[in-house]
């Protein structure tokens, strides 16, 4: 008689094909690439074990990209969380127009990022940005601040441009988190705490926290692996002030025209990545990777 | 057999016909960056119409993505049989086996008449290992552009010094100008190290010899002083960043900038009365120096060895490419006339429509005479890796975060080990 049970690996091929073309044998791919000298220059690809590894980890660019990698995700992820909680608590309030002010929260989400880079562009923009333009308004500056050029605020401006871009996803997360809370209990509460901090921390916040914990790893993980804002708005500079690993992952590849040193990269951003992932959840246990 | 039914078998036989005629439609697989792309599909289809049979496919990426998606293009094999070609990669897409040389497509005797119509730095840029890989798409050179009502007004002459410049600057900041000079600093453009090559050759400088050994590193060459002019004018607060042309057309349309550095069309933007305020106002002036001479380059149409191996491709992507760059140079006067594009065909430079088009955002005969003394840049099969390498050291120097004798110093340092490194491959 014929049962799933007889063949299960005939039964799980047609799944595992796709995984296996897509996932697989791209990762495995990139793997070989980063234990051999891939250069378009040169003729030939010869086996050289971590070469690739060694050379981009003694290069003169990888402290400053690792360091401006962390700071960027310690900035953005946080950030994000933060903020998407805040907003996920006002915008479920009734008020009028609110369905209107959901509606643009989530403007941000629809934008490509090469749309929001330009964007920004123009707000932190030196001679017409808006941004300089209300500092100077307001008496808080003279002269304008050279915000993308300035080697002391680029990466900060870079990461509020991200922020920008990642909040709705959270805020749509977190207000599905946030609805899926006990209505009763959420009443109880407020007849028994007057303090809505409190009512947060005890009764809000131990519904949502497998939710802030997922996107707390995912923003980590976006962050730690921002390409296009970075690449439109800054180009990795002044110098190495915005230069980020994963930017280097396309600069060794494209720009050097070494793919071996851009897959040594790449393999180090997921190592590190994997870290972050441990970190995060360990920091934070929640029931999200929990055994069912 | 019936009228009908005779009919009807005609009917099918000349579907039949119609249906192998398309069969044999070639298609060329064409690939640009996507400035314009309404004037390059309408240069395809005009194409289209002069060569039946043969069909153009456009594939466009926007200019920062440009080389990378090609790169990934031709290592993945996708069908690509004609691209835009830029004087710094050319090398080393010639090196790598990606393009074919056009004597290897064209008639014979074909592409030494038509190079006896380009520019010096031009067929210089579209040429590697003494072939011609490309036909001009667009020449142009680097430019340094100023305000003439900003200077007027402040009684200043036109600068013909980096020295004259610094004065200039120094007298409109103390007159309330913040940023006198806005200056396009994007480490990760190739117009960035573009720009500095030119201004290097305003004061005569060469960055390599003849057996390409960089120069730059010692103190009295002119890119080293250069770089520490750049690096002086920061610090004194003159200068400001941006990182695209786009935003410094809008910027100096502001009125809050006298000077930038950028490729020559961009006067024509900043010149068009129909979307800029201060058009008019803008003028370019010889590049400041000894020599004033500057950067030319070239842009080209160019074939792949792929499509140069199959002889039917081949002919199809020739007939192409002589349409869009050869003569009567149809093509490259369309983009002078309407996009203010430079070219590479010398006899353009004497056409009636081509002078009417561009007095009308500069004076055409100091562009000439700029022209005429542009130098082509140092391209080599290494060039554009060690550029890349060497471009976020430079910008690291103009803003002070490194020492100019230091990135000098690294740059020529690996330069040399590219150099030894291609050479022992």
């Amino acid at each position: 008689m014929w049962t799933s049970n007889r063949f299960p690996a005939l039964w799980l091929l047609p799944a595992l094909l796709p995984v296996i073309l897509m996932t697989v044998y791209p990762i495995g791919h990139a793997l070989w690439t980063s234990l051999h000298e891939v250069m378009i220059l040169f003729p030939g690809e010869p086996f050289v074990g971590l070469k690739n590894y060694q050379r981009v980890v003694a290069s003169n660019y990888f402290g400053d990209a690792l360091r401006n990698s962390l700071v960027f995700t310690l900035i953005a992820a946080p950030s994000v969380v933060i903020l998407g909680t805040l907003i996920a608590l006002f915008l479920r309030r009734r008020f009028f127009g609110c369905e209107v002010v959901r509606s643009v929260v989530l403007l941000p989400w629809v934008l490509p990022g090469a749309i929001s880079a330009v964007l920004w562009v123009w707000v932190f923009h030196p001679s017409f940005g808006i941004l300089n333009g209300i500092l100077r308004d307001l008496g808080l500056i003279d002269t304008s601040v050279p915000w993308l050029t300035n080697p002391q605020t680029a990466l900060l401006a870079v990461a509020a441009a991200h922020v920008w871009t990642q909040i709705p996803f959270a805020v749509i997360l977190l207000m599905a988190a946030l609805s899926a809370i006990n209505a009763e209990t959420l009443e109880a509460a407020a007849i028994d705490c007057r303090n809505p901090a409190k009512r947060f921390r005890y009764i809000v916040f131990p519904e949502i926290k497998a939710m802030i914990v997922l996107l707390l790893v995912y923003n980590a993980l976006t962050a730690f692996t921002s390409y296009d804002l970075v690449y439109a708005m800054t180009g990795g500079g002044p110098g190495t002030a915005t230069t980020l690993l994963s930017f280097q992952i396309w600069r060794e590849s494209f720009s050097m025209y070494d793919f071996g040193a851009g897959s040594a990269v790449a393999f180090i951003v997921v190592v590190i990545s994997a870290v972050l992932i441990a970190a995060i959840t360990k920091t934070l246990p929640s029931d999200l990777f929990g055994s069912s | 057999m019936n009228r009908s039914k005779l009919l009807a078998a005609l009917a099918l036989a000349s579907g039949f016909v119609v249906q192998s005629a398309q069969a044999e439609d070639l298609t060329l697989e064409f690939v640009v960056w996507n400035y314009s792309l309404e004037t390059i599909q309408d240069n395809v289809k005009q194409f289209e119409q002069a060569n039946p049979g043969i069909k153009v496919k456009v594939t466009d990426y926007a200019w920062p993505d440009y080389h990378d998606s090609l790169v990934l293009r031709i290592r993945g094999n996708t069908p690509t049989d004609v691209i835009y070609g830029g004087q710094d990669w050319l090398p080393a897409w010639g090196a790598a086996g990606f393009i074919a040389p056009l004597d290897s497509v064209a008639p014979k005797g074909t592409i030494e008449e038509l190079s006896k119509d380009i520019a010096g730095f031009a067929l210089t840029d579209v040429t590697y290992d003494g072939k011609v890989y490309g036909l001009p798409y667009y020449s142009d050179t680097i430019s340094f552009i100023y305000n003439k009502k900003i200077l007027d007004d402040a009684g200043i002459a036109v600068p013909t010094t980096w020295e004259e410049v610094t004065a200039a600057a120094e007298k409109l900041k103390a007159g309330g100008m913040d940023k006198p000079i806005i200056y396009e600093y994007n480490q990760e453009l190739p117009n960035f190290y573009d720009a500095f090559v030119a201004q290097s050759y305003g004061r005569g400088a060469d960055l390599f010899d003849a057996e390409l050994n960089p120069l730059f590193a010692d103190p009295s060459n002119g890119a080293y002083k250069q770089l520490q002019w750049i690096a002086d004018a920061y610090s004194k607060g003159l200068v400001q960043s941006d990182n695209h042309e786009s935003t410094i057309i809008t910027a100096m349309n502001t009125g809050k900038h006298a000077f930038t550095i950028v490729y020559t069309y961009v006067l024509a933007a900043l010149n068009d009365a129909a979307t800029q305020p201060l058009a008019g106002q803008f003028a370019l002036a010889p590049m400041p120096g000894e020599t004033h001479a500057t950067l030319g380059f070239a842009k080209s149409y160019v074939v792949t060895a792929k499509a140069a191996a199959d002889p039917v491709r081949a002919e199809a992507a020739w007939k192409f490419v002589n349409f869009m760059a050869g003569k009567p140079y149809t093509v490259a006067k369309r983009w002078a006339v309407e996009k203010g594009l430079g070219f590479g065909q010398l006899p353009l430079f004497e056409d009636k429509d081509v002078i009417a088009a561009w007095s009308k955002w500069a004076d055409v005969g100091a562009l000439g005479k700029q022209a005429s003394i542009a130098k082509a840049g140092t391209y080599t099969e290494y060039s554009s890796v060690w550029s890349a390498y060497f471009r976020p050291l430079l910008a690291q120097a103009m803003v002070g975060e490194a020492p100019v004798d230091q990135v000098m110093k690294d740059g020529a340092q690996r330069w040399t080990e590219l150099k030894e490194q291609f050479a022992n491959r």
